[in-house]
């Protein structure tokens, strides 16, 4: 079936199948950020933003998309770049995989909130697995883009 | 994913329509087990646009739509200010965010999952179930019920007057579904409800009258009841015994607090 729908900012024309996911949609269409991590929508590693919200792609049907937005990491290159350079220099991003996803949910986080506590950051990030670290270094990351973003 | 014919119904009762007309028709909700599941849906009736994700103060109470998720729950200042914030307790350490803003009230709800914290909790407080073509029964009712997939949800509606709750589970790990779940509530007499048994959440009518008969031990007693009087099973998380020992507890830490 044909859906029409907002893919980062641009209007988008696709034709998909009625049971494929928005994940499976997404990469099908050199969308490549998004990862599928874990396929069973516990890692969050396939977060994008649905109508501004932080959704696992690999659970949402890509029909249930027409008529809304959605965004993923190549929608947000400025803040990517940022992220990525700081987690790089906390030493966060090892194998990279979880990244995008992790870059998806801070912009969500930092929409919906002002100023979080850490305590708060990790609530808001407790789904978001990474297999590589120990989360701390990210933390450290997070911590400084919200700093230099305030 | 198996899904032949995909519909997305702007309305309660086009969804209705749509399910009526197509008996291989079904309800997807939320959608966070499609994936998981093996099913295929000859025709899947999508909510997304139906105009029900929303929690609203009605004349009746607090009234949350099927579509609701459970991250607009733990956000929402009505529901986290009902009955000292039980639901948003029950639900905000479920997996993460992201799951969380796809997760709805009538998914869980209608799906009658065992181990869901959320069904704990609206039995405790008495919430009602809005049914299309049934109409308005308690949940307790709905979930005692033979399943009629033909029916569609559209909404919880908890009473105006919410009284006093406590919430207690415990999970594995922070994110997990808990090994028992515990809700405790007070509007006219009080009510314990046990989930994650594994099997599904039920009263605990000699814990409720334990704790009635007062004292400073009614809480302790109140644990032993609902120990006594409930069943559990074992599953990959935890055995009936461990179960039965922890309900003894996190029932005394429960009716404690609401009746403190």
């Amino acid at each position: 079936m044909t859906i029409h729908f907002e893919l980062n900012g641009r209007k988008a024309t696709w034709e998909v199948e009625p049971g494929e996911t928005l994940l499976d949609a997404l990469r099908r269409h050199e969308i490549t950020s998004v990862k599928n991590g874990c396929d069973t929508a516990s890692c969050s590693t396939c977060t994008v933003l649905l109508d501004g919200k932080p959704v696992p792609s690999c659970a949402v049907p890509v029909c249930r998309v027409d008529g809304h937005a959605v965004m993923t990491v190549e929608g947000v290159p400025e803040t990517a770049r940022r992220l990525g350079e700081l987690l790089a220099a906390e030493g966060a991003d090892q194998c990279g995989f979880c990244s995008p996803g992790l870059v998806m949910s801070v912009v969500a986080m930092t929409d919906e909130m002002d100023d979080p506590s850490d305590a708060e950051i990790n609530a808001y990030l407790s789904g978001n697995m990474c297999r590589c670290s120990g989360y701390v270094s990210q933390t450290r990351a997070i911590r400084k883009y919200l700093e230099v973003k305030s | 994913m198996g899904v032949r014919t995909y519909h997305k119904p702007t309305s309660l009762a086009e969804a209705a329509g749509l399910l009526a007309a197509d008996k291989n028709a079904a309800i997807i909700g939320g959608g966070a087990f499609l994936r998981l599941g093996a099913r295929t849906f000859e025709t899947a009736i999508d909510l997304f646009d139906a105009d029900l994700d929303y929690i609203r103060e009605t004349d009746d109470g607090l009234e949350l739509g099927a579509m609701a998720t459970y991250r607009m729950l733990e956000t929402d200042p009505l529901v986290r200010t009902y009955a000292d914030g039980v639901i948003a307790r029950a639900v905000e350490r479920i997996v993460g965010v992201q799951m969380r803003n796809i997760v709805t009230v009538g998914g869980t709800v209608f799906g009658r999952y065992a181990f869901s914290n959320l069904t704990t909790a609206l039995l405790a407080l008495d919430a009602d179930v809005v049914l299309h073509t049934a109409g308005r029964l308690p949940l307790s009712e709905f979930l005692s019920r033979k399943p009629d997939r033909s029916d569609v949800l559209g909404a919880v509606v908890l009473p105006r007057n919410a009284g006093r709750a406590a919430w207690q589970d415990l999970s594995r790990t922070t994110n997990d579904y808990a090994v028992l779940n515990v809700c405790a509530a007070v509007r006219d007499d009080l009510r314990v409800v046990v989930g994650a048994r594994p099997g599904l959440a039920r009263f605990c009518p000699a814990a409720a009258s334990a704790a009635a008969a007062g004292g400073d031990d009614a809480p302790a007693r109140a644990g032993e009841a609902a120990a006594a009087e409930l069943e559990f099973g074992d599953d990959l998380r935890a055995s009936a015994d461990y179960r039965r020992r922890l309900c003894r507890v996190l029932v005394e830490r429960a009716v404690k607090e609401v009746l403190s």
